[in-house]
């Protein structure tokens, strides 16, 4: 149930790792009426354990680095991680300052890239629906391990294989 | 016996645009104890003007300290730069600067209201600001040619020019703004619901305000008379009908009225542009390296910006340091926190429109 709607219904988690708020406020605008990425079934929430969708802005700075790591590791798995502008890309105009770390895909792995300084909301809409995919095939990725770890079930000594590993050739003939 | 409870407040947090960590200290539901914490950003942008980047691209880099007031940093330093080179800029390079200023503010202070009626639980009205506030940015990518950081303004000038079609444009889509403003000003002064949640809470008298140095709209809902748009003389503002505004209470409501009738008169300042704008160069042509100090004072959205520049006669600076607005105005902040109720303590927060990525730069 929760595996087939999550990508109807994708909460997005928004942090500010250092950047100059150029980002931030067009985060803001591509939710409101004009650009409303909330028709895709998008909430902005502020909170880590509920979200799926982790938006980025900013180089990482000395003292934002912790927060960062520690937000997205208390994401629920499957997650995808957006960096929204050229800052959080690849460090950009703050680049060797003495307190930035440097980008964010040093740090915590990232799944899309939203370019500008600052981001248009239509580009961040755009890095936010190609997220919707990606978080849609990672489902699937973690729906098969699942798979993997099934023991066999016996009703009336005949062995179900519904539930069970699929062994080698036998996914060809399917697809 | 007294017991009380510590609360913290961020570092990220819905009602938080950017990472600032309060804790507050309260005895039931009532806050007695603020400390607050706003250095997750700092990135070191002071440092980097003097070493990394010559003195005619630090205009674009002090943009890049905030991203809500970019052009007032950009527009204080370059004026530091021209008082210290003895410059003359062309009038009608002056009239643009003003007009994408006011533009500025406008969608500031809209965004700031939209964010107070947000934390005060009202999300239509949220809505329907940031809806309105589209339009102003439309303006803005039509004169710039970007939306947030648009680099317009440069050693000497503006870098780009207005044509006609524009001026129609924007004067077509100013008096859309100008109706609406009126609704929303009907809307937070006539709202009994609004009223509950913004009036008498958060309360900054003006003694306080004058005592804990308040800046800006902040302390003109007290009814402190200070604007430094009404001092500087590098900018025309006396010619294209400025006025201050000021109201008395102190309350969220004082400031919320504060930033309303702002809009208004930044409406129509920038319809007095563009009505009289002269005609001539929009750049000259600026020679030497800068030599001596200098401070330039300008009225950001959010209070007062000033710019301390030396320079020693070679292409890098020996020293830029910026003095924000939110900085300024933190001991105030920490006083009007004191024996509200915590419930109320987002919408206060967000009345007093922070910006820590100025602060920390």
């Amino acid at each position: 149930m929760f595996e087939k709607y999550r990508k109807k219904s994708p909460w997005i988690l928004h942090y500010n790792a250092g950047s100059c708020n150029g980002c931030d406020i067009e985060i803001l605008a591509s939710l409101s009426p004009k650009y409303d990425l909330e028709r895709f079934g998008v909430v902005n929430t502020g909170n880590p354990k509920q979200s799926d969708i982790f938006l980025v802005t900013g180089p990482v700075t000395y003292r934002s680095r912790e927060r960062l790591v520690e937000l997205y590791t208390q994401m629920p798995e499957p997650k995808v991680v957006v960096a929204v502008g050229s800052c959080s890309c690849t460090g950009g105009v703050f680049r060797d300052m003495y307190n930035v770390e440097d980008r964010v895909d040093r740090y915590i792995p990232v799944d899309v890239y939203v370019a500008g300084c600052a981001s248009s909301p239509e580009l961040i809409i755009d890095g936010v629906v190609k997220a919707l995919d990606i978080l849609e095939s990672k489902t699937k990725e973690m729906e098969f391990a699942k798979k993997l770890q099934n023991k066999p079930k016996i009703e009336d000594g005949i062995v179900s294989r519904k539930e069970m590993p699929r062994r080698v050739g036998e996914n060809d003939e399917e697809s | 016996m007294k017991k009380t409870i510590h609360i913290p407040l961020g570092s990220q947090h819905i009602s938080l645009l950017e990472p600032v960590k309060f804790k507050f200290e309260c005895e039931n539901e009532k806050i007695i104890g603020v400390d607050s914490d706003v250095g997750f950003v700092h990135r070191g942008v002071e440092r980097a003007c003097t070493t990394k980047f010559k003195f005619d691209g630090v205009g674009y880099v002090v943009a890049r300290v905030c991203g809500l007031c970019a052009i007032t940093h950009s527009m204080t330093y370059t004026a530091s730069i021209e008082k210290m080179l003895q410059t003359q800029i062309p009038l009608k390079a002056k009239y643009l600067r003003m007009l994408l200023l006011e533009l500025d503010r406008i969608h500031s202070h809209m965004l700031c209201l939209s964010h107070v009626s947000e934390n005060a639980g009202f999300e239509a009205i949220f809505m329907r600001i940031m809806g309105d506030r589209e339009l102003i940015m439309e303006i803005q990518e039509l004169i710039t040619g970007n939306r947030v950081q648009f680099d317009f303004i440069s050693i000497g000038g503006v870098n780009r020019d207005i044509s006609s079609e524009h001026i129609k444009k924007v004067k077509e889509a100013l008096k859309v703004v100008r109706s609406k403003v009126d609704g929303y000003i009907d809307e937070f002064t006539n709202n009994w619901s609004l009223s509950l949640k913004y009036k008498n809470i958060g309360v900054l008298s003006l003694d306080d305000a004058y005592r804990f140095n308040a800046i800006g709209p902040l302390a003109r809902a007290s009814g402190l008379k200070i604007d430094v748009r009404n001092e500087i003389d590098y900018l025309p503002y006396s010619e294209i009908g400025f006025e201050m505004q000021t109201s008395t209470g102190g309350d969220i409501h004082a400031r919320n009225v504060v930033r309303l009738n702002e809009i208004v008169n930044s409406i129509q300042m920038c319809e007095n542009i563009l009505d009289a704008l002269p005609e001539g160069e929009i750049q000259t042509k600026v020679k030497g390296k800068p030599d001596g100090e200098v401070l330039v004072r300008y009225e950001a959205p959010r209070g007062e910006l000033a710019y301390y520049v030396k320079g020693g006669g070679k292409p890098m600076l020996d020293r830029v340091r910026i003095k924000t607005p939110t900085f300024a105005s933190i001991p105030s902040f920490s006083h009007i926190f004191m024996g509200s109720q915590y419930a109320d303590a987002p919408a206060i927060l967000a009345s007093f429109d922070p910006c820590l990525s100025c602060t920390a730069k």
